[in-house]
């Protein structure tokens, strides 16, 4: 295995004005690793992954990624998002463009694809997520669980070495969450790096090699996976775990 | 410097009182072109609003009719077309002014009508008012709340507008200042004096609609329309 | 039709023509100004974005009429060129219509969700094709009816051009009047066309926010 992690974070801090969302975050995230990230809502979960592809920034710590720091200036942005997929809890399918387009932007003007190469690596994905029907069809015409697996198709197109997910079935009926989550338990068995921010206790158990528990902006605990669920080390996650489980 | 020319404001500041007055004028055309198209508005608006099906086809009649014909034209109508009534330039300016305008305020307050929840109406129905009641003291003060930007955007466009009554001879802003070009030939100087003027005439006159009761209150208010 | 306007109907056609190649290259250049200007404010570069915030706050609190009178008499008398009226009214109606616009593309622009624009940026594109390939095609779907709103408003305010002597539609009628005094009937004619070519334009407006409008 390489020695570069594909994600290292140390003592991340970040403030909005005089709140401070993060204080003093790390972790470390290898190749091929699951890793679910869970908390109360509020304890910077969201924030944090937003750092990672520098959607958000942050005043002091390190992020890398595959060794290049996400806040130096010399930083390719772009690039280095290309490299690393994201999707989003309420999709964010680009609402005037069909399936195919938005699964082949990015590939075109960020990856440099040539069109033709673009809509048939869309168009095989689609079929990957079980959408294949679906190619000509607008955002606005699809469910949410659809949509969700759109977007899945939309990062995986760039071929990432890791994905970002960010609540991706909290905003789902509760029929549709399923068909979300059997696209990541494949992406997961094929060995995709992925951090899921995520209270789905049932796909992190069966998934997730490590869980990841954040409170008021701190890492609180960093288990893994069966460790995390049968014996949580603080009181605020076994309180959190009790709550989640029995509602 | 990219320009030889020489400033002078002395002219200007001597044509002072000529300003003063056109500034008056100004003010005095729009507001009662003002207060008519608040009237004409209100029937219009509330007719179009209205469950009255032949209500809504006049209504609607009347807003496309005098929003799609340009208000030069409406001001042409009552000095040259309707010369026969010997109206004065003055009533004239406000007449076309008050239906060019009325129609725009018309659809303002239809729309803010039509956005106040019908369960609104109900709801205080329900609680014994009459319908007139009702209207008065929930939907309408609610209404207001969510039109007021729309409306301090229409008054200040009707402030700008009025400066097409110097056409006909109106003696207001631009009017005199068409009249002190012509004696001074101080030109880049009056009409930036009067383009001055006209921006603070209309930041007040905004402020002003601000002002009402409970405009302000809804930051999120909708603009409706941007006239 | 009325006498009057079959006698002068070459005439009062030129007219109408004036109007409307006066209308389409200021709904060209006012688009285009309004897109760069309202852009510039989007972004918020510093310096430009002010000038620009300057420039429409002015023009918008200037009536038309006022501005026109400035394109054709006082630059001019202020940098020493010479313009013809039909010049300085077209000037005058791209900087007028193009201030307006800018604000509407620019409350277009800032109307696209900024999670939207993560998401973009989350893929690898960079910010100006994030703002080419998802904002400005959205903004632009979503502002149809308000920028259709300007054109019509413009439309009727090249009447105003001939204040200072452009013999559009309005220039042409009055001065058919001049000469054989026939107010009504003339005034009755121009109405009509400006009403025809104005509720077309709305009703053009229309149909394309209706078929090409974004749906969530």
């Amino acid at each position: 295995m390489s020695d570069v992690p594909t994600i290292e974070i140390r003592d991340l801090h970040k403030s909005y004005g005089k709140s401070s969302v993060l204080r003093g975050c790390s972790m470390t995230v290898r190749r091929g690793e699951v890793v679910v990230v869970c908390g109360p809502s509020g304890s910077g979960k969201s924030t944090l992954i937003k750092c990672i592809n520098g959607l958000e920034p942050y005043q002091s710590g390190s992020i890398q990624v595959e060794g290049i720091e996400v806040g130096a200036k010399a930083t390719d942005l772009p690039r280095l998002r290309s490299r690393i997929g994201m999707v989003f809890q309420h999709f964010e399918l680009y609402p005037h463009m069909s399936v195919l387009d938005n699964i082949a932007l990015a590939q075109i003007y960020a990856l440099r694809r040539s069109r033709t190469e673009a809509y048939e690596r869309a168009q095989k994905l689609l079929v990957r997520v079980g959408l294949e029907d679906k190619s000509g069809a607008m955002p606005v015409d699809l469910s949410g669980g659809q949509q969700q697996r759109v977007a899945i198709a939309r990062a995986l197109a760039l071929d990432p070495q890791a994905i970002l997910f960010d609540e991706p079935t909290s905003a789902l009926d509760p029929e549709m969450i399923h068909e979300v989550l059997q696209v990541m338990d494949e992406l997961a068995s094929e060995g995709m790096t992925m951090v899921v921010v995520s209270h789905e206790m049932g796909f992190a158990r069966r998934v997730a090699d490590r869980v990841v528990f954040m409170d008021a902006g701190k890492i609180v605990e960093d288990a893994v996976s069966e460790e995390f669920f049968s014996t949580p080390r603080t009181p605020r996650a076994a309180e959190f775990l009790s709550k989640i489980l029995t509602h | 410097m990219l320009t030889n020319y020489r400033f002078d404001w002395g002219p200007i500041w001597a044509a002072r009182d000529l300003i003063a007055s056109g500034l008056m004028m100004t003010i005095a055309v729009s507001l009662v072109a003002l207060a008519i198209s608040i009237v004409i508005g209100l029937i219009v608006g509330g007719g179009a609003a209205s469950g009255s099906r032949p209500a809504r086809v006049l209504a609607g009649l009347f807003v496309e009719t005098m929003r799609n014909i340009p208000l030069l034209i409406h001001m042409y109508v009552w000095y040259m077309a309707l010369a026969f009534l010997r109206l004065p330039a003055f009533t004239c300016a406000v007449l076309g002014l008050s239906l060019y305008s009325g129609a725009y305020v018309a659809e303002v307050v239809r729309t803010g009508i039509g956005a106040v929840r019908r369960d609104q109406f109900q709801a205080a129905l329900a609680t014994g008012l009459t319908r007139f009641q009702a209207m008065r003291l929930v939907v309408y003060p609610q209404a207001l709340r969510m039109i007021a930007p729309s409306l301090a955007s229409l008054f200040s466009q009707l402030i700008k507008d009025s400066s097409l009554a110097s056409v006909i001879a109106v003696s207001e802003l631009t009017y005199q200042a068409g009249a002190i070009d012509g004696q001074t030939f101080r030109t880049f100087e009056v009409y930036i004096t009067i383009s001055l003027l006209y921006l603070v005439l209309v930041t007040v006159a905004s402020q002003l609609v601000m002002l009402l009761p409970g405009a302000r209150s809804e930051a999120s208010s909708a603009r409706f329309v941007d006239a | 039709m009325p006498d009057v306007i079959i006698q002068n109907l070459p005439y009062l056609l030129r007219g109408l023509w004036t109007t409307i190649d006066l209308s389409l290259w200021t709904i060209l250049g006012g688009t285009i100004l309004g897109l760069v200007v309202g852009t510039i404010r989007f972004v918020r570069i510093p310096v430009l974005g002010t000038l620009c915030m300057l420039f429409i706050e002015f023009i918008r609190g200037t009536p038309l009429l006022v501005v026109l009178l400035i394109t054709y008499f006082a630059l001019p008398a202020l940098l020493g060129y010479h313009t013809t009226a039909y010049k300085a009214a077209l000037v005058g109606f791209v900087l007028f219509i193009g201030a307006y616009l800018a604000e509407d593309f620019r409350s277009g622009l800032r109307s696209v969700r900024p999670s939207l624009i993560q998401a973009g940026l989350a893929t690898g594109l960079n910010r100006w094709q994030v703002l080419r390939f998802i904002v400005v095609p959205q903004a632009i779907r979503s502002v149809t009816p308000a920028v259709f709103n300007q054109y019509v408003r413009l439309v009727k305010f090249t009447s105003v051009a001939s204040i200072i002597g452009v013999t559009e539609l309005t220039g042409a009628g009055l001065l058919v009047n001049a000469r054989q005094f026939h107010p009504v009937t003339i005034l009755a004619t121009i109405a009509v066309t400006y009403f025809v070519l104005c509720y077309a334009l709305s009703l053009i407006g229309r149909a394309l926010y209706a078929r090409f409008a974004v749906k969530t």
